[in-house]
């Protein structure tokens, strides 16, 4: 008989009640299982083709463009349109009216009916309809210093100086990317069963793709406009250095409370990737090899992360001396057998901060795209089972799951102003989600359910005398008002990561650890939080563009290499 | 106008909370609705119709007294999504072979989205049956059975739900719906009740933007 020994070797998963802390979360770093690698690996490995069949755009910088971008079964088209924008209407906040560039990706190829259609709704975004063809909304702002200093060095016949690129990293940022429906374009079940649709949000990293090859083309275009024809070409290293920045606000941090399962299984599939490589019994010299030019590089990238927000500075301060000592560690260490990466991932959590932590768990998955990339194939979500309450599960369960899993918020005291200082809400104007303060502001009445932890504790309580043999369904016939938390309770037994097991409602929280995180998965680098509840990224900073896909790294791009260009 | 199922659920899930409906209800009253519109029927004329009937009555009127033999509302008229959860609660009942009944439904149609739920979770297909109407679900299609005008009623005397049951002509959903504006308007009003007034420290504090963006 065979004995399966499952002794301290057997290495697990981490534990929730580890992971799930906003701290934690909000040091997120990208890794291989990041949305806009998935799809840059995909279109190199189906050999995706790009074309721009439209680039109709004036002296002015307006008019529109098309990139078509060709999978193996389908075509995908962003449709960008071009605008002259005051410098006075230039704002990133969702209640703005008007934008440097709008966008929409389109399901397949557009007729010039389409065209004329989207142009009447696209630039104006919330404004405007669009129809199940479209598949995404978007709009972008240009970073007017590096914008202008792009244009007048081309114009004058030189390349722009190195040291403001590496300052801003990107020539326009987007500040919505709207898909799943919104403003009337396609729902993602029309599209889910498409296998490059897979991993979640591969329509807005496509659509962001090639919106920045359409930014490069635009600038370009603009310093020729400016100079009769007679500009410098962008050097394609520098071009290929920026990315597409993107700034997000409060918006963004209810989604991972209200898509409890989809965040289970975006932390379930990174937690799963890391559990399978610390539990390799050895390494090979080139897996080796690979670590340690990638953790060198990505010191380079912290060098090229700026931020002025104090908390991120003090961080990113810490995590530029977390690579410093783990480059150090590596280089005693024997890699080659004994569990090489647990050891170094056990050292790692008693030595780096968070920051630290986080990216040396990304960083050990990129040697086995092999052993883990199969994994984005389940970071999508389908809630039809999960969403229906379980009605003959006894109190006493339900008392049980709640101990287990919500332990730290039975440990909180709720009455307490300090633990449910803030609200969310939203507002009457545009419809915008907001975080306020409940003792000093008329919002308590508008409260969405984004506080999980206070009403699992508020559920606990008045579970207290009921028997623990009654069914849930009569709890609930009782007890409406806790249905919410309920499913929520009963989709943690079965998805331990669906919840932050923090207070998002606390004097300190600090909504920009859920933006962090969820921009983390979809593959942004250097965040730049510019307050506790805003925060600036740049997504694919030394990408291949699309025409570049087939010759360059469409993986490990991420990773600055020393640059060659500009010299 | 052509809108997406997603654009049904959020506006059908504010409605709700603003119609004072629980969170949880409110959640699946937006699925039910969004469920319906997939398959054609008016879900977000449904809803409107009944958020308007009992607005600003209290809850437990039209909340089953027990959920012993018949169902019932101390009122006299049960609500449809206060039910119907009820119903998919309870599901386990109808695996034994027992008949949920209800007096008096409002908008009947409104209980069958969660008979789809009940459906999924005992593994067998789910019929609601209420006059000539017969309506039954695997939780991925539904078979309908009666006049359009039956099944779309406003009130149904007695509402029975019982498993398992065949499927007999069955219709797959599509990923479209088209919601009359006088609808949206409806739904909006009660949506609208769920918004915060915007005051000016709001404006300056609550998303915490940057001042400048000219940078």
């Amino acid at each position: 008989m065979t004995t399966i020994v499952q002794g301290p070797q057997m290495i697990e998963a981490r534990d929730p009640a580890l992971v799930m802390r906003l701290a934690r979360l909000g040091s997120f770093h990208q890794s291989r299982l990041s949305f806009m690698r998935v799809l840059t690996r995909r279109m190199a490995r189906e050999a995706w083709s790009f074309e721009r069949p439209e680039f109709e755009i004036d002296a002015a910088g307006t008019g529109h463009a098309v990139y078509t971008a060709r999978g193996p079964e389908r075509s995908y088209s962003l449709i960008a349109f071009a605008h002259d924008l005051p410098a006075d209407q230039r704002s990133d906040r969702v209640i703005a009216e008007a934008w440097d560039a709008t966008f929409t990706l389109f399901d397949g190829i557009p007729s010039a009916g389409d065209i004329a259609r989207l142009r009447a709704n696209i630039p104006l975004q919330e404004a405007g309809r669009v129809s199940g063809s479209e598949l995404s909304v978007s709009r972008a702002n240009r970073s007017v210093r590096l914008w202008e200093h792009v244009v007048a060095s081309l114009a004058a016949g030189s390349q722009p100086a190195l040291e403001q690129i590496d300052a801003v990293g990107y020539l326009m940022r987007t500040t919505a990317v709207y898909g799943s429906g919104k403003l009337g374009a396609a729902d993602r079940e029309m599209i889910a069963d498409r296998p490059e649709f897979a991993t979640p949000f591969q329509v807005e990293m496509l659509s962001v793709f090639l919106t920045r090859a359409f930014v490069r083309d635009l600038v370009q275009h603009m310093a020729h406009m400016r100079a009769g024809g007679q500009a410098a070409t962008l050097d394609p290293d520098i071009a290929r250095s920026m990315g597409i920045g993107n700034s997000t606000g409060l918006g963004m941090a209810p989604f991972l409370l209200n898509h409890p399962v989809l965040f289970n299984n975006w932390i379930k599939a990174r937690e799963e990737a890391l559990a399978r490589v610390r539990r390799l019994d050895h390494a090979s010299e080139s897996e080796v090899a690979l670590f340690r030019d990638l953790l060198r590089r990505s010191a380079q990238s912290a060098v090229n992360w700026h931020s002025d927000h104090e908390a991120q500075t003090v961080k990113l301060t810490a995590f530029r001396e977390d690579l410093t000592r783990l480059g150090a560690h590596v280089d005693t260490l024997d890699l080659s057998g004994d569990q090489p990466w647990n050891r170094l991932f056990n050292w790692a959590g008693a030595h780096l901060s968070l920051e630290g932590q986080e990216c040396l768990a990304s960083l050990l998955l990129e040697p086995y795209g092999a052993l883990v990339d199969d994994l984005a194939d389940h970071m999508a979500a389908d809630n039809t089972a999960t969403f229906r309450i379980a009605g003959a599960m006894p109190l006493g369960r339900l008392k049980e799951i709640i101990e287990q899993s919500y332990a730290w918020a039975l440990d909180i005291d709720w009455s307490l102003p300090r633990n449910c200082a803030r609200a969310w809400y939203v507002s009457e104007e545009k419809l915008e989600p907001r975080l306020g303060d409940r003792f000093e502001e008329p919002i308590a009445d508008y409260e969405q359910p984004l506080a999980p932890g206070r009403d699992a504790a508020v559920l606990y309580q008045s579970l207290a005398h009921w028997p623990d043999i009654t069914s849930v369904a009569e709890f609930l016939l009782r007890h409406p008002e806790h249905r919410h938390s309920v499913r929520r309770v009963q989709i943690v037994n079965r998805a331990p990561y669906a919840e932050i097991r923090d207070n998002t409602i606390s004097s300190d929280v600090l909504p920009i650890d859920m933006l962090r995180c969820k921009l983390a998965f979809f593959g942004a680098v250097h965040f730049d939080p510019r307050s506790d509840r805003w925060v600036r990224i740049c997504m694919y900073p030394n990408a291949p563009y699309p025409e570049e896909l087939a010759t360059l790294d469409a993986d490990f791009w991420v990773y600055p290499t020393e640059r060659t260009c500009g010299s | 106008m052509s809108h997406s199922l997603n654009e049904i659920e959020a506006m059908c899930k504010r409605a709700a909370r603003g119609g004072g409906l629980s969170w949880g209800l409110c959640e699946e009253a937006a699925k039910g609705t969004r469920w319906l519109a997939a398959y054609g029927y008016p879900g977000p004329e449904l809803l409107a119709d009944l958020l308007e009937l009992n607005d600003q009555k209290p809850r437990a009127g039209v909340t089953p007294a027990t959920l012993e033999n018949t169902w019932y509302a101390p009122a006299g008229r049960l609500c449809p999504i206060t039910a119907g959860a009820a119903m998919s609660d309870s599901a386990v009942k109808m695996e034994n072979d027992e008949t949920i009944v209800m007096r008096g439904v409002s908008q009947p149609l409104l209980v069958v989205p969660f008979a789809a739920g009940a459906a999924l979770r005992l593994g067998a297909a789910v019929s609601v049956t209420w006059g000539d109407v017969r309506l039954t679900t695997d939780g991925h299609r539904l078979c309908a059975r009666g006049r359009r005008d039956d099944i779309l009623a406003a009130h149904a005397v007695e509402l029975r739900c019982f498993a398992p049951t065949e499927m007999t002509t069955p219709a797959a959903p599509v990923m479209r719906a088209s919601v009359a504006e006088a609808c949206w308007r409806r739904l909006g009003v009660f949506a609208q009740r769920t918004y915060a007034p915007a005051t000016d420290a709001s404006r300056r504090l609550g998303a915490g933007a940057g001042l400048n963006d000219n940078d």
